[in-house]
């Protein structure tokens, strides 16, 4: 029951809305789609549901042609990124609605639908219109839709992108358990969020301009970004992406700062590269070897920690520090780099080597 | 079956119904104006373009073309303006609303052709009620139907009174629409009423304003029923419109080729200044920075 | 300032609006004394009113009966507007959800080819009409009628329903079609439950400009099918009294202004917004 895409793309006048995807998806496991806005997650999967037409490649569900079979014959469930129930139902005749082709007694429907909607969270609210709810309860009615038919292919498209912080947290946990309802089901998820990637998927797929430039175990793929791109779009907040250089046994990183070669890269041959640091190990304060100076463009709190936006000499630079802490743009603050923790990535972009765990 | 099955299922319906029911009035009036059909010899004889020189210099033809610049366009625009005015009172809330905009909306429910009867009675000149009430204020009475001016008043007044609920509502159904953040913007800003209005209210309403005016348009131009009742195209042929013309010499004088001609004729010169219209005012009404 | 003028000028369009309906309404009443007499306007004050108006226009003194007239004018509004609503909305709906084309045309070329029928005036279409129907020997029918004037209400309803679906998230038919429903299925189980205001409005359109047609009803049909207006215009052709003659044109508008009073939440309320949110 493997879901296989061969070399499939999509020509749009002369804009590529995908292209050269080759990918196998296997029943029971949950794939993370991650990649920027308009990269092409959603149109693979608009595609994958029959909801867009592709231009070039082979599509095939079980081996056999999926794309002689129209939407309604593929047994997909979607869950959109907007809250998109049926206005008119009730939550129950929602949850009924994809089961009034399948066969079962009204009574055997009914049953099956009050238990899905009791597995959500929902079973006080049966009877509520969608426009009655929460935005949290509107994307669990959406849910409960999408697992209630079993089908053989699962989409989520970003279903906690417009939900507030602890919602999204609070469901986040809720779907490991909820995808296992749906073992048999290709399980398709698309986020930007690299903590729900790492949560749900079994596997990862990085897309960017309409390509899967990196795929595999998540946690491998964060260790092991193989470029600069995967880096930035796996990475929340995106690493800071330094110059850096080898030569005549030092390390240094913007022309100035410089340290010892550290562990990982010992070995390297001279030149000219890239280092990214995750925004979470580089530290406020002056400590250290690599040492710089910043000034604060915009700093953030997001959830227990705070965002600090700094414009360095090196470069624009991102850091992530425990706590709740204030700043007013144009405080000085003084940072502190890691080298041992460099990703080191080649002029061209390409991963030269990761610090691992 | 296919979605492609489907989308043929939803148009081709209708549309097929609609070509079946219009092609042959479409062909037959395009192969007719080709031919000399009038009220002594029926029959689809050839005369080439015979009928098409003939429009092309018929000075009385362009003429009442001319005079729909008149009836169309100043009829449209005072009903844009006089429906924008009522729709924007009552979304921005007059006391007893409801009621108003019931009673506004029943000249649209009431028969054209029948009305012009009603406003042929009110404009009698001897037992009307329009010199009736003159005359009771003291006033002296007015040629309603022999003097152009009051002529061309009388077939205003009808087409206003008849059609301003059409914009009315539909106006009012855009406004009901309108996103509220921009108000509330302009609010926050302090923005005078005169100022939200040309700079919020009407752009936005651009897109719904130009639908109803191209449909009035198309509509009004067609005006008929008011001439034929209150003023038989007179005094002479003050208040002749094309549709007034064409039915003269198809209708009353059985010039059918001729008739067939006048009538591709404006189909096309509408076509084209529809589409004119449509792009200008697009144009007009295009988002402009504040 | 501004308070003042609004005011007055809601009162006067108010009053504007009423006026003829109300002369129509007290002339019906009038003896032909009364009309004759010069213009009055208050009953029981400068005239005395009697019925004779409406007597003649009900077949109650022998003159005329306007009511089988009406029967026909119901009938064939009725079915004009029928087809046009499911056949246009049906129309409409696919212009909004689908992507036609040939060669160069796309859908706004399919809209704007709908929307040009209104273009040409009934004047025009009469004579090819009235020939189309004698070959097909429906002069003087209602079918022939009901067709004819289904060109020219389907045009309304299609453009006023792309506009209306075009306001329902396509996701709520994408969804249903996700969840086992063929497109047709989509549009019945999952959009028609929410566009009954947009099936209101062009309903009631379309049944304002069908009731409304006197051009094709006076060259189309003669004897057995003559509609309100038709027989209305007829009466004023001859030499009908006035207070008849006002009697008849209330009596014909009387249907649909009731029509009004009952639809009119639907004309109002936003009808057009869709009833999503």
């Amino acid at each position: 029951m493997s879901l296989e895409l061969k070399d499939l793309g999509i020509t749009d006048g002369t804009d590529m809305i995908l292209e050269g995807i080759t990918y196998t998806f296997e029943p029971g496991r949950v794939y993370v789609l991650m990649g920027r806005t308009l990269s092409g997650k959603t149109s693979l999967m608009r595609t994958i549901a029959g909801l867009l037409d592709f231009t070039d490649g082979d599509m095939y569900f079980n081996g056999e042609d999926f794309d002689v079979l129209p939407t309604w014959k593929r047994s997909t469930s979607m869950v959109y990124q907007q809250f998109i129930n049926y206005p008119n139902r009730t939550v129950l005749g929602n949850v009924l609605f994809p089961l009034l082709r399948s066969g079962l007694s009204k009574a055997e429907a009914k049953a099956k639908a009050l238990e899905m909607i009791d597995k959500v969270g929902l079973s006080s609210f049966a009877d509520r219109k969608p426009g009655q709810l929460s935005g949290g309860q509107q994307q669990r009615v959406a849910i409960a839709r999408a697992l209630i038919r079993n089908s053989n292919i699962l989409l989520l498209d970003e279903p906690l992108m417009n939900l507030d912080y602890k919602l999204r947290e609070q469901l986040r946990e809720d779907f490991r358990e909820l995808f296992t309802t749906s073992k048999d089901s290709v399980t398709i998820y698309a986020t930007t969020e690299p903590a729900e990637a790492l949560l749900v998927g079994d596997e990862l797929l990085v897309m960017h301009e309409g390509r899967i430039i990196q795929s595999g175990v998540p946690a491998e793929v964060f260790e092991n970004p193989n470029s600069v791109t995967v880096a930035q779009i796996v990475n929340e907040p995106p690493m800071s992406v330094l110059t850096a250089e080898i030569s005549n046994g030092t390390f240094s990183i913007g022309h100035r700062m410089k340290s010892q070669i550290p562990a990982h890269l010992v070995g390297l041959p001279d030149g000219d590269y890239q280092a990214g640091f995750r925004a979470s190990e580089l530290t406020i304060g002056s400590e250290g070897d690599m040492k710089e100076e910043g000034e604060v463009d915009v700093a953030e709190v997001a959830g227990s920690e705070t965002l600090i936006y700094l414009n360095t000499p090196t470069g624009y630079t991102i850091v992530q520090e425990e706590g709740i802490h204030q700043y007013i743009s144009g405080d000085k603050l003084g940072i502190t780099i890691p080298p041992e923790r460099a990703f080191l990535f080649d002029l061209s972009g390409n991963l030269v080597v990761a610090p691992g765990n | 079956m296919g979605i492609n099955f489907y989308k043929r299922l939803f148009l081709l319906p209708g549309l097929l119904l609609l070509i079946a029911i219009i092609i042959f009035p479409l062909l037959f009036s395009i192969r007719v104006s080709f031919s000399s059909w009038n009220v002594s010899r029926s029959g689809l004889d050839f005369v080439g373009g015979a009928n098409w020189a003939r429009m092309w210099s018929d000075a009385d033809f362009w003429g009442a073309m001319l005079r729909l610049l008149n009836f169309g366009v100043v009829t449209t625009s005072i009903q844009y303006i006089l429906g924008f005015m009522l729709a924007h009172y009552v979304w921005q809330g007059i006391k007893s609303g409801r009621l108003f905009r019931l009673i506004w909306l029943v000249p649209l429910m009431t028969t054209p052709s029948i009305m012009a009867i009603v406003w042929r009675s009110i404009f009698r000149e001897d037992i009307g009620a329009a010199n009736g009430l003159l005359k009771s204020v003291g006033l002296s009475t007015i040629g309603w139907s022999t003097e152009i001016v009051p002529a061309m008043f009388t077939i205003y007044v009808a087409e206003i009174w008849q059609w301003t609920p059409f914009m009315f509502l539909f106006l009012l159904a855009g406004l009901l629409i309108l996103p509220k953040e921009p108000f509330l913007a302009a609010e926050i800003d302090g923005s005078s009423p005169t100022r939200t209005f040309w700079r919020i209210t009407l752009p936005l309403m651009a897109p719904i304003s130009i639908g109803a005016i191209l449909i009035r348009l198309i509509e009004s131009s067609k005006i008929f029923d008011s001439i034929f009742v209150l003023t038989s195209a007179g005094p002479g042929n003050a208040t002749e419109t094309p549709t007034y013309f064409l039915w003269k010499r198809s209708l009353t004088e059985f010039q059918i080729a001729y008739g067939a001609t006048l009538a591709l004729t404006y189909l096309i010169v509408m076509i084209i200044v529809l589409t004119i219209v449509a792009k200008v005012l697009t144009y007009i009404s295009r988002p402009r920075g504040w | 300032m501004s308070r003042i003028f609004k005011y007055a000028f809601v009162i006067f369009w108010t009053l504007f609006v009423l006026a003829p309906l109300s002369w129509a309404l007290v002339t019906s009443f009038k003896t032909p004394a009364a009309v004759n007499q010069g213009a009055t306007f208050i009953p029981w004050v400068q005239f005395d009113p009697t019925l004779d108006g409406w007597k003649d226009i009900l077949g109650i003194s022998g003159y005329a009966n306007l009511i089988p007239n009406m029967i026909n004018s119901m009938i064939i509004t009725f079915f004009a507007s029928l087809i046009s609503v499911t056949l246009g909305g049906l129309a409409a709906y696919g212009l909004s959800r689908f992507r036609y084309g040939w060669k160069y045309y796309g859908n706004s070329d399919i809209i704007f080819f709908f929307i040009a029928q209104r273009i040409l005036p009934p004047v025009v279409l009469a004579i090819p009409f009235f020939l189309l129907l004698k070959n097909l020997r429906l002069l003087d029918t209602h079918l022939g009628l009901i067709l004819v004037l289904t060109s020219g209400l389907m045009p309304i309803v299609v453009w006023l329903m792309v506009d209306f679906f075009n306001q329902i998230p396509r996701e709520i038919d994408e969804m249903a079609m996700l969840e086992g429903c063929n497109p047709l299925q989509a549009f019945r189980r999952a959009i028609l439950p929410l566009s009954k205001p947009g099936i209101a409005i062009s309903a009631i359109f379309a049944v304002i400009f069908g009731w409304n047609d006197l051009f094709f009803a006076l060259v189309l049909t003669f004897t057995e099918v003559k509609t309100l207006p038709a027989a209305v215009v007829a009466l004023n052709g001859t030499v009908t009294p006035f207070w008849t003659l006002a009697a008849s044109a209330i009596f014909s508008i009387l249907p649909l202004i009731g029509f009004v009073f009952v639809v009119e939440r639907y004309l109002a309320k936003g009808g057009f917004s869709g009833a999503v949110r």
